[in-house]
């Protein structure tokens, strides 16, 4: 193949990928998931994230939710304020002991505790999803893997890029070959926070802050950068092979010992680099991805995406009513589903944007498996594989020196 | 010390003051109360395609679409409200306010109430009739108020005053060698201060926010019965004792003033309402901040 046929082929390709991708109606809608008796869920862990994860589950009228498990008494008792009719434990063995009807546990406590609960759950034959990061150890990583493979349950983790539509329509075009050579990688988390949970008491206060004590927590990298981190590792299906990395603190000088700000670099084997970073300190751009190639750069913003397209790339027939949206001197072509039947309604401005939050796509992904014993959006496997890479990252910050990060711990995952 | 925050949301600026154990504490506190805002608004707000108005809104007419506890609780409340009030509060005005170039991209005309039902025993949530549009906007902020200040309390914190767009504010304690947190009502004929403690206000203007209509000028607030925007010069304020009342009665009152009708003949007690045709000179100093100012 000429490179000319090779670059018509590829334009052809990514043009008829988009219109396939477009072409289905409701490609950003709630999944359909098979009608029957709702799945029966608990969820473990009532703090920020479990309360965000009842209020979806809540809305997803394919389960019920059964149970809810917090040791600390005040957030149990106003997660079940929320909840509503269902039972409370203070314990996931006593919900595990005296809820049989619980046929799914959503796992979201603090990183530290999900694999003891996991493989609790795991083995007495649930359904689990477990938050992401999975682990704070590459020994516990290891064990929930070999749990998860020996499963005939759905294990799922929650990496929600790879449930995200705006991410999935991204990766066609980026499978498709739309950007060509991929010349780096650069993505950031950005918000001003002080990443402290308030307990009524200093003693209550350390419990919470888990993610500030350094013998617990992944820090920055591992609790914000791993989601981002599973987004390449998706997108180009391989993982780094050594990481770099610096932090300081910038603003939050309260005694932690966790940087407030980190870069982060993770090589891969042919000499890209993704380039990564997070602070506390300003919220300027927020969180996003970005993939830059020869011929175009793919921005993912978790609701929103955009590809913006160099000069000499070819243009498909579909840009010609493409949304776009300037960003100074650039120009972005809005990453819609639907599009084509949106424009030709002449509602394409209403396809801008998620329909749903992505926490719902990714729940709502783990209740259609769980229903109908299907492959969940992401495994455990491919979720430990990165979380390694978070860990490694972190021990890089850690150690201030370039660590390796081994193929082969991360194939045995 | 007391420590200020603020977030974006609801298409406004939520704001809070407060003191807390000591000035870590007063943070991360502050910090869970703009969170528990953000999750209002992620579920309550028109200005985001993913919360759950917004896809109440998509979908409520093909199917019954279910509501978390609090969201159901919120509108199963003003649907009583929109019966205590003769249809002034009515939460079912999206289409009219997005025809008359306000939030949304519908068309729309006056509501006479029976727009959704709600199902307690499934917690679901259905339109009656097509191109039915809900809109939160005149009492979610206040709503999240609330929230935010049970989250404080929760926390400790016994001193904060909260306050959403400046339109509504809702006061937890007392500053220190004071009853109150002092409020200056602004575009009121005499100005008027409010001691705030342990109580909301909420003030309700059409001219807070104006939009052009058929080459007019068009307040934001609108008789539910007939879609007609109020005139410019309504401004009421309510007293409550907490910001989801506020809020909604404020709102309810300006609509019954505009009907000519007095709401205090209606609004049950508890419910301290002031209300004004601002003068033109009043216009003229506060056109661009009709609500409270915070002193």
């Amino acid at each position: 193949m000429s490179p000319q046929d090779r670059r018509e082929f590829l334009v052809s390709t990514a043009g008829g990928l988009a219109a396939c991708a477009l072409t289905p109606s409701l490609a950003f809608a709630r999944p359909a998931i098979r009608a029957g008796a709702p799945v029966q869920v608990a969820v473990i862990g009532a703090g920020r994230q479990g309360r965000a994860i009842l209020g979806e589950l809540a809305t997803i009228p394919e389960c019920a939710v059964a149970a809810v498990c917090d040791s600390d008494d005040s957030r149990l008792q106003a997660a079940l304020r929320r909840a509503q009719g269902v039972r409370g434990f203070a314990s996931h063995a006593e919900l595990l002991d005296k809820a049989p009807e619980v046929e799914a546990l959503v796992i979201a406590t603090p990183t530290h505790l999900h694999t003891k609960i996991a493989l609790a759950a795991i083995a007495a034959g649930k359904h689990v999803f477990v938050e992401t990061p999975l682990a704070h150890t590459l020994e516990d990583l290891s064990a929930l893997s070999e749990a998860a493979r020996r499963s005939t349950k759905t294990v799922a983790a929650g990496f929600q890029g790879r449930a995200n539509p705006v991410y999935s329509l991204a990766r066609s075009f980026f499978k498709a070959g739309a950007l060509r050579e991929l010349a780096s990688l650069r993505a950031q988390n950005n918000r001003k926070t002080s990443w402290r949970t308030p307990g009524s008491t200093p003693e209550r206060d350390r419990e919470l802050n888990w993610h500030l004590d350094p013998a617990h927590s992944l820090g920055l990298i591992g609790e914000m950068g791993a989601h981002q981190f599973d987004v390449y590792s998706w997108f180009l299906a391989r993982q780094p092979v050594a990481a770099r990395a610096r932090g300081e603190l910038r603003l939050h000088k309260d005694g932690r010992e966790i940087p407030d700000t980190v870069a982060c670099e993770l090589v891969y084997d042919d000499g890209l680099v993704l380039d990564w970073s997070c602070t506390l300190a300003n919220s300027y751009e927020g969180r996003f991805e970005l993939f830059n190639g020869a011929m175009a750069a793919i921005k993912l913003a978790w609701t929103h995406g955009w590809m913006f397209k160099e000069a000499d790339a070819p243009t498909a027939g579909w840009e010609v009513y493409a949304n776009r949206q300037q960003f100074h001197n650039d120009s972005g072509i809005t990453l819609i589903a639907d599009a084509t039947k949106l424009a030709a309604q002449g509602k394409l401005q209403e396809g801008v944007g998620l329909p749903y939050t992505s926490l719902y796509y990714s729940l709502a992904d783990f209740v259609k498996c769980v229903a109908e014993k299907a492959a969940p959006a992401c495994s455990i496997s491919e979720a430990a594989r990165t979380t390694a890479v978070a860990i490694k990252a972190h021990e890089a910050l850690r150690t201030r020196s370039e660590v390796a990060i081994d193929p082969k711990l991360l194939e045995a995952l | 010390m007391l420590e200020r925050l603020a977030t974006l949301a609801m298409g406004a600026r939520f704001e809070l003051v407060l003191e807390g154990r000591d000035r870590i504490h007063a943070r991360a506190a502050g910090e869970a109360a703009l969170e528990e805002i953000e999750r209002c608004d992620a579920r309550w707000s028109l200005f985001r395609t993913d919360s759950l108005i917004a896809r109440v809104n998509r979908e409520a007419v093909q199917r019954d679409v279910p509501l978390d506890a609090d969201t159901f609780e919120l509108l199963a409340a003003c649907e009583e409200l929109r019966a205590l009030t003769d249809g002034a509060f009515d939460v079912a005005v999206g289409q009219r306010m997005a025809a008359l170039g306000f939030r949304g991209a519908a068309d729309g005309a006056s509501n006479d109430g029976g727009a959704f039902e709600l199902d307690g025993a499934r917690r679901t949530l259905r339109f009656t009739r097509a191109g039915t549009q809900l809109d939160l906007g005149a009492i979610a902020k206040g709503e999240a108020l609330d929230r935010a200040a049970g989250v404080l309390r929760e926390c400790g914190v016994e001193r904060a005053l909260l306050h959403g767009g400046t339109s509504s504010v809702l006061a937890l304690g007392a500053p220190p060698q004071s009853t109150g947190w002092r409020v200056e009502l602004a575009g009121f004929e005499p100005a008027r201060d409010v001691l705030l403690c342990e109580r909301a206000l909420s003030v309700s203007a059409p001219r807070g926010r104006v939009a052009q209509h058929n080459g007019a000028s068009i307040g934001h607030i609108l008789d539910p019965r007939t879609g007609e925007p109020l005139p410019l010069d309504v401004r009421v304020a309510a007293l409550a004792a907490n910001g989801r009342e506020a809020e909604a009665w404020s709102t309810a009152a300006a609509v019954l003033c505009a009907r000519g009708l007095d709401p205090r003949a209606c609004a049950p007690a508890g419910i301290e309402l002031f209300t004004a045709a601002a003068t033109q000179a009043s216009h003229a100093v506060h056109a661009h901040s009709p609500a409270p100012s915070l002193r």
